[in-house]
């Protein structure tokens, strides 16, 4: 597969000095002033570059140029003030910055596709607006979560750097993430490229993580999807969520049951920790169908091995009874990052479906952000009902790359 | 060759055959019963002439909406028979698509023949919107019939997912003897269903207006009914048809009068006339009866469904489901017009209770007269489609019933 001629890329330490993370949004103050004049300028220059492109077929060097340095700028701008960069940017987007963007010089460009840049790009509006939140205006109204998966993983940051002087790895990577695909909407919307923006978060970063998670998705997808079976995804669905809710019924209540003998012996007994992971598995499956990620029709009774996409989850273990108490309260900031995936995986359900219908298959891209999304459900899922102790992993790592 | 069979005939075989003995003349008893009725069957039929009480103009508008809906939904019906054939021949291969496991698998393959059956007869409900729309006797619109048909669509996967878990996992167990138990157990189902089928129903309210709850406790109390309440359906969403129905048995008996038979185009007396009707129903226990009837149905389909699943290893298998569709339905076809005809008898008990409970001739005869022209019903449809598709007797006999009573009322004083 090609390299997208756009690419984020991160040198961050993870380091974070306490004094400029506590005072970000004031010291930003002066790039915002800056930002404000040169988008101005930028979207005048995106006007010509558009007519220039439609009529030579090509961006014009000097003003692929100028909207490139705007993206990069713009890029290095949101890194610092979302802290998934420490050092206080330049004002003319050079390069060098701890997440810096590559971007590949002009190439030809099919004159319809430049035409119609917007209407295409529509549904990686969408995407860029859940991921990052460029306030199009569709956000307050349609949205679910409370913001963009990228001022989450900010606001949750803001708290963890000043705690402990560093930046949490899962962290930063959803933030660069979120920024990468940023950085391909923009540089596609301004005509610096024809390649679409790629909601691959295995693709957005180069050097991911080994997570060995004791809960993690596991499986193998050749990306073919039967046309019927995808049309009539969510009334076939209906009998899973049915079936979904009643287990769920009885999953709050062995999870309360599991929760008083976890604080007692400090872990939770094996036939509650065997049920609830039945129930992790089954509910991951279920979602993993309904929103096209993956393909066949799951079962209705949560095997292990037993799905395409498997949810591996370990053994019990002991875990300490201080995170057994506070589990619930422990969990919030990771319900809040999920309620963002929550709305990204919806998001990406729909246009899935759509691919999928028409393609009889579904890209990647959109498969392994799904997929990326489930696995941090499940590990939400499993770190609530004391499956685990350990905190979920909200960036992506290697383990997510389907066999 | 009787040599051969002799040998072959084991005590085994008397004892199977000596139940199947049984189990037919329990049957042909069961339907006996069911077939009961207190119309009496001395009544005169009295010839009427359709044009008589409707104008020759509106004989041939009804009768050309009706015949072109019930081509539309013979057609309907064929072509959902040969996209069924076809997917009992070739659906099995649908089973990749499946990571469910047997009973899964099976629910599956059950969910989509079902969504093809859809698609199938797409075109033919859109013709009838048009139809209807076309003649003012419905205001649906095209793109929210489809969307309506496509999430009712959850609600039936709902019902084939429960029906073939129990199927499936009876014929897992029982092997060949499923359907034995498994034909009782829908129709207990059925009864359940039927008890709470009140809740069901969506968009009802009480009934608050006085006069006509004052008007049904008087009518219960002649039919021996006590305790019965009625609600308004909302359906002129929907539709402009009127109609009523009545549901449950025990504590949810409920009489159900649409808005539309509220709106002011019937008087009180032809209301009234509704409603002795559909307490006719509840009072000869035909919610229940129908059960009885869907039981008698269901041993000997579930029984052939049997027989034509084993060249697919039995219903125990996913495989075997879209053959299991396909003889179903079929069987359904070939039982509609008993079925109907069942259901006729039943609804003539119910106009004559209405008749001895109003003693109202006259607002009878109106009632139906108005009720045939507010739906555009032919008074007096071709035999195929009266045998096929009309579940109540046809104008012309409802009204010939109410001059036979009429008679038999001025002969006894």
């Amino acid at each position: 597969m090609s390299e997208h001629p756009i690419r984020l890329v991160v040198g961050d330490d993870l380091q974070r000095r306490r004094l400029t993370v506590f005072f970000r949004l004031l010291l930003a103050i002066p790039h915002y002033i800056w930002a404000a004049l040169w988008t101005i300028v930028a979207f005048l220059a995106a006007v010509m570059n558009w007519l220039a492109t439609l009529v030579l077929g090509r961006s014009p060097t000097f003003l692929h140029r100028f909207l490139a340095a705007y993206v990069k700028y713009v890029t290095q701008l949101s890194a610092y003030l979302y802290l998934i960069a420490d050092a206080y940017p330049a004002f003319d987007g050079q390069a060098g910055y701890p997440i810096d963007v590559t971007i590949a010089p002009p190439s030809r460009q099919r004159r319809w596709r430049v035409l119609l840049r917007l209407p295409l790009a529509l549904p990686a509006i969408l995407i860029g607006e859940t991921l990052f939140g460029n306030s199009w205006g569709f956000r307050r109204k349609q949205s679910l979560a409370p913001g963009s998966l990228l001022s989450i993983a900010a606001f949750l940051a803001w708290f963890a750097c000043l705690i402990r002087g560093r930046m949490p790895r899962g962290l930063r990577d959803t933030g660069a993430y979120s920024l990468s695909y940023n950085a391909q909407l923009w540089a596609y919307l301004l005509l610096l490229t024809e390649s679409y923006p790629d909601s691959d978060p295995l693709a957005a970063l180069q050097d991911l993580p080994d997570e060995d998670a004791p809960i993690h998705l596991r499986g193998a997808d050749d990306l073919r999807r039967s046309r019927l079976t995808v049309l009539f995804r969510l009334p076939l669905s209906v009998p899973h969520l049915i079936w979904l809710t009643l287990w769920g019924i009885l999953a709050l209540l062995a999870a309360i049951l599991s929760w008083i003998v976890s604080l007692i012996l400090g872990r939770s007994p094996s036939w509650l920790h065997r049920f609830l992971a039945a129930y992790v598995r089954y509910k991951i499956s279920v979602y993993a169908y309904l929103y096209i990620v993956a393909n066949p029709f799951p079962g209705f009774a949560g095997k292990a091995g037993g799905y395409p996409l498997d949810t591996v989850i370990a053994e019990r273990r002991q875990q300490r009874r201080w995170t057994v108490l506070l589990r619930l309260l422990l969990a919030l900031p990771a319900l809040a990052i999920y309620s963002a995936y929550s709305s990204l995986n919806l998001l990406l359900a729909i246009l899935g479906w759509c691919a999928a219908l028409i393609l009889g298959r579904i890209p990647g891209g959109l498969r392994n952000a799904g997929a990326l999304a489930l696995r941090y459900s499940a590990q939400t899922h499993g770190y609530l009902l004391l499956l685990t102790d350990a905190y979920p992993y909200s960036g992506p790592c290697e383990s997510d790359r389907p066999v | 060759m009787s040599g051969r069979w002799a040998a072959a005939a084991g005590p085994a075989r008397w004892a199977r055959l000596a139940a199947v003995a049984v189990l037919a003349l329990a049957w042909a008893w069961a339907a006996h019963a069911l077939w009961r009725s207190t119309v009496p069957t001395s009544l005169p039929a009295p010839r009427i002439d359709p044009s008589t009480l409707f104008g020759a103009s509106y004989l041939r508008r009804s009768a050309s909406y009706e015949e072109f809906l019930d081509i539309d939904q013979l057609l309907g019906q064929l072509t959902l028979l040969a996209v069924l054939a076809v997917y009992a021949i070739r659906g099995h291969r649908l089973m990749r698509e499946s990571a469910a496991g047997r009973i899964g698998t099976g629910m599956l393959l059950g969910m989509l023949g079902f969504a093809i059956v859809w698609i199938a007869q797409i075109p033919f409900g859109l013709a009838a919107v048009w139809w209807e729309r076309r003649h003012g006797v419905s205001h649906q619109g095209y793109i929210a019939s489809v969307v309506e048909g496509f999430v009712g669509l959850g609600g039936r996967f709902v019902f084939i997912c429960f029906a073939l878990l129990v199927a499936m996992g009876l014929a897992g167990l029982l092997r060949r003897w499923w359907w034995i138990v498994a034909a009782p157990l829908f129709a207990g189902l059925a009864l359940l269903s039927t008890y709470l089928s009140i809740y069901l129903v969506p968009n009802t309210q009480p009934l608050r207006d006085p006069q006509t709850r004052a008007e049904l406790r008087t009518l219960a109390s002649r039919e021996g009914l006590h305790h019965i309440h009625a609600v308004v359906q909302n359906v002129s969403r929907f539709t402009t048809a009127p109609n009523a129905e009545s549901v449950g048995f025990g504590a949810t008996r409920r009489v159900i009068l649409w808005n539309t038979l509220l709106d002011g185009r019937f008087d009180s007396h032809e209301v009234e006339v509704v409603i002795g009707h559909e307490l006719g129903h509840l009072a000869h226990n035909h919610p229940l009866k129908r059960v009885g009837w869907l039981l008698l149905f269901l041993l000997p389909a579930a029984g052939i469904v049997a027989v034509f699943t084993r060249r697919r290893g039995g219903l125990g298998r996913p495989e075997a489901v879209p053959i299991a569709l396909l003889v179903f339905v079929l069987l359904q076809f070939l039982a509609s017009p008993l079925m109907n005809e069942v259901y006729r008898r039943e609804e003539a008990e119910a106009d004559w209770s209405a008749l001895r409970a109003t003693h109202d001739p006259s607002a009878a005869r109106s009632l139906f007269v108005k009720l045939a022209r507010t739906s555009l019903a032919d008074p007096d449809p071709p035999t195929w489609s009266f045998l096929l598709y009309d579940d109540h007797p046809t104008i012309v006999q409802r009204i010939a019933m109410v001059d036979a009573w009429q008679q038999r009322a001025a002969q006894n004083g």
